[in-house]
């Protein structure tokens, strides 16, 4: 294995392959573990009812749990996520939800990386002095917040102090143009609509804050602890040497090395800013995957939604998959020294 | 003294490492005249590397910190300019090469990248965007040897197809007149296929490559002063013996002022006009190197002259320095070298001795730090 272009699409279908391994997998874990949640579900969630809708609900429960999920395998194989318990279907949630999720999920990891790796490299050039512990101070209480905390806080107590809206995507739902992607901000650009493109950037500020100010740490720490490790080398003294400024033998030469690990450790994180947003997205009532995840689990009393919860969960698997390939490609590209393999 | 390219004066440099301080350097004072070569030798953790690092100011500072003294450098005391200012100085009014070209060359980046970078700060100083605004440095002459003649095998693209290659190349296209002058560099240190080399990433160069390049890299910002930081250490001895080459054929063409450090005394006898010599942090000795070769003023100079190996074929053991280097955190008092020395008296444990006074009897510029410099002539 080499570096062109061909290693390079044989190593990402390779990685795209072990997907499927870990779909199965995703899938009858979760699938086993919502579906021995409950007891006798359909008197549960339907005591009150009679004729179809109870007679659906034995049908679908009532037989043994490995054929229910080859029968969800197989309707999965036709791009059928499956249907709410309430007979709601799956997929147009995902479909919409996705878009709004990546969204969120991509706005934090931008003010994590613009804020979080500066933090990092002004730390590490500072070690041990005032501003490396105030860096510290700033990433570790991030990191020692509780994600519901963070958002209740944001919501409640920040929103209204900043001016900022802590509810939805638009201050006005629906907006007046067509939602092609179904990210807010990207729909109201190609509407050409500055507004409502201002309005949709004032609400996914708050909680795209929140999910990077408690996932920024790992960003900050890494850079810091690689940088540390980067800046005594000698090429560092022969950039300086060259009569190139501090900020661009940091920012050039030393940055550039330091990122190599960064990358990779903010790929890992991606799964964690994911099960950030299903608690931060249900506080600024986000219409994404992660706000579906919370009622499709029975959260705020809302009926269970097992096929809904499993969906997510795989999409959610798929995303981390994807978020380490791309850290991974991005490994490659900045550390030529990498064959893709 | 204005025709110095450099002149430090009394320099002392502190490391303080927790409670404890190391004295690497004290009171060195030493001057590389306009165009020549001023060679240092010494043993490992004699101050021969800080002092080298601590001319452009490039030692962390802190653990390192200079005490006294003045580094006088084209009228301004390097030592009292602040930090952030020194940039502007380093490249084309200093240039350094370092010890390991392994690690000298920034991996991420390709060789045309690096060497351009530098080619492109020195011509925005000469173009007059710079603070600090040095004399003209010495004219370069690449006249004298015309660029080697490159076989088609040896010109033809053998680069790898990486994923940024082609937009590498783009982006070089751009600036013909940069490449050309990266170009030249690379002929001048003697590399075939520079074109070639230009595509590459420093790993896929060797070590004497790399050093080949390390050097063109410092030369193309054409520095009033080159340190050279043990540039051949590092190196295979066959490799070391084609860089050193290229260095003495370099000197000879480019006339610029240098300061080569080693310990290998082989490698300064062959390139400097000068010689210091470094023991436990202090310059002991200092004068024209045939001089110093031929009629050494210091016991310590004449033993470290005696325990190198100068011929291929060895008449008997080879001698050694009796004793250890000393603990440069508690250095002896008086002269430093005198728990080790042959001749060493009372007064030499008493009094440091005199900061290098001319020797009696030896050359202009002779001088050395020994209270008994006259008796080391008739030492064995």
């Amino acid at each position: 294995m080499g570096r062109s272009p061909s290693d390079l699409a044989v190593f990402v279908g390779k990685r795209l392959l072990q997907l499927v391994p870990v779909l199965i997998g995703i899938t009858v874990l979760t699938f086993v573990f919502t579906h021995l949640s409950t007891v006798n579900p359909c008197n549960q969630w339907f005591p009150h009812s009679h004729g179809a809708v109870l007679a659906n609900c034995q049908h679908m429960f009532g037989q043994p749990l490995y054929v229910q999920y080859g029968e969800y395998l197989s309707s999965l194989a036709h791009g059928n996520l499956g249907v709410s318990e309430a007979g709601i279907p799956v997929n147009p949630a995902i479909v919409n939800g996705v878009p709004a999720t990546l969204e969120l999920v991509l706005a934090a990891l931008f003010l994590m990386i613009v804020i979080g790796i500066p933090l990092g490299v002004i730390a590490a050039q500072s070690a041990g002095r005032w501003a490396d512990h105030l860096v510290r101070v700033f990433y570790l209480s991030g990191w020692a917040t509780p994600t519901y905390l963070g958002a209740v806080i944001a919501a409640i107590y920040l929103a209204p102090y900043l001016g900022l809206p802590a509810h939805g995507e638009y201050t006005n739902t629906p907006p007046p143009f067509r939602q092609w992607t179904h990210m807010s901000v990207v729909d109201a650009l190609l509407a050409g609509n500055l507004p409502y493109t201002a309005d949709a950037l004032e609400h996914l500020f708050l909680p795209a804050a929140v999910l990077a100010f408690i996932n920024m740490g790992i960003a900050t720490r890494m850079t810091r602890s690689s940088m540390l490790e980067v800046i005594p080398l000698d090429y560092v003294k022969s950039a300086r040497m060259k009569g190139l400024t501090e900020f661009w033998v940091m920012y050039k030469h030393a940055l550039r090395n330091a990122l190599i690990t960064t990358t990779t450790v903010l790929g890992v994180t991606a799964g964690g800013l994911l099960a950030g947003t299903v608690v931060v997205e249900e506080v600024f009532d986000w219409p994404g995957i992660g706000q579906y995840a919370y009622y499709a689990i029975g959260g705020g009393g809302a009926t269970p939604n097992f096929d809904g919860a499993v969906a997510v969960v795989a999409v959610f698997a798929v995303g981390v998959v994807v978020a380490n390939l791309i850290a991974d490609i991005l490994y490659g590209i900045l550390d030529p020294r990498v064959d893709w393999r | 003294m204005t025709d110095a390219a450099i002149s430090v004066e009394g320099l002392s440099i502190d490391y303080v490492v927790g409670a404890g301080r190391f004295h690497a350097v004290t009171d060195v004072s030493l001057e590389v005249p306009a165009g020549h070569v001023v060679g240092i030798v010494g043993e490992t953790g004699c101050g021969k590397s800080t002092l080298a690092q601590a001319i452009p100011r490039l030692l962390p500072e802190p653990p390192a910190t200079i005490g006294s003294g003045r580094i006088v450098f084209q009228g301004i005391d390097l030592v009292k300019v602040p930090l952030w200012k020194m940039p502007a100085l380093r490249g084309t009014g200093i240039s350094m090469i370092f010890q390991e070209p392994l690690n000298s060359l920034n991996p991420a980046y390709r060789v045309y990248d690096q060497l351009a970078e530098a080619v492109h700060i020195r011509r925005q100083r000469e173009a007059g965007r710079s603070r600090v605004d040095p004399r003209p440095p010495p004219p370069f002459d690449y006249s004298r040897r015309p660029a080697p003649e490159v076989g088609e095998a040896l010109s033809r693209p053998i680069v790898p197809a990486g994923a940024t290659g082609a937009l590498a190349r783009k982006m070089r296209e751009r600036h013909p007149e940069l490449r050309d002058e990266v170009l030249d560099y690379l002929r001048l240190v003697r590399i075939n296929d520079p074109e070639t080399i230009l595509e590459l990433y420093p790993h896929e160069l060797s070590g004497g490559m790399r050093q080949r390049v390390m050097i063109a890299m410092a030369l193309s910002e054409k520095p009033a002063l080159l340190i050279a930081d043990e540039p051949t250490s590092a190196l295979d001895v066959t490799i070391q013996a084609q860089v050193l080459t290229l260095m003495k054929e370099l000197i000879e063409e480019v006339r610029t002022s240098i300061l080569f450090i080693s310990h290998d005394l082989g490698v300064i006898a062959e390139t400097a006009d000068e010689l210091g010599v470094m023991y436990a942090g202090r310059l002991i000795e200092f004068g024209p190197v045939a001089e110093l070769f031929d009629a050494p003023r210091h016991p310590y100079t004449k033993a470290l002259l005696r325990s190198s190996p100068t011929r291929y074929k060895s008449d008997g053991p080879l001698s050694s320095i009796p004793g250890a280097v000393p603990n440069l955190s508690r250095p002896p008092p008086g002269c430093r070298f005198h728990p080790r020395c042959p001749i060493a008296r009372p007064v030499c444990r008493a009094e440091p001795p005199p900061a290098l006074l001319p020797a009696d009897g030896a050359g202009p510029g002779h001088r050395s730090a020994c209270h008994f410099a006259a008796e080391v002539a008739s030492l064995p």
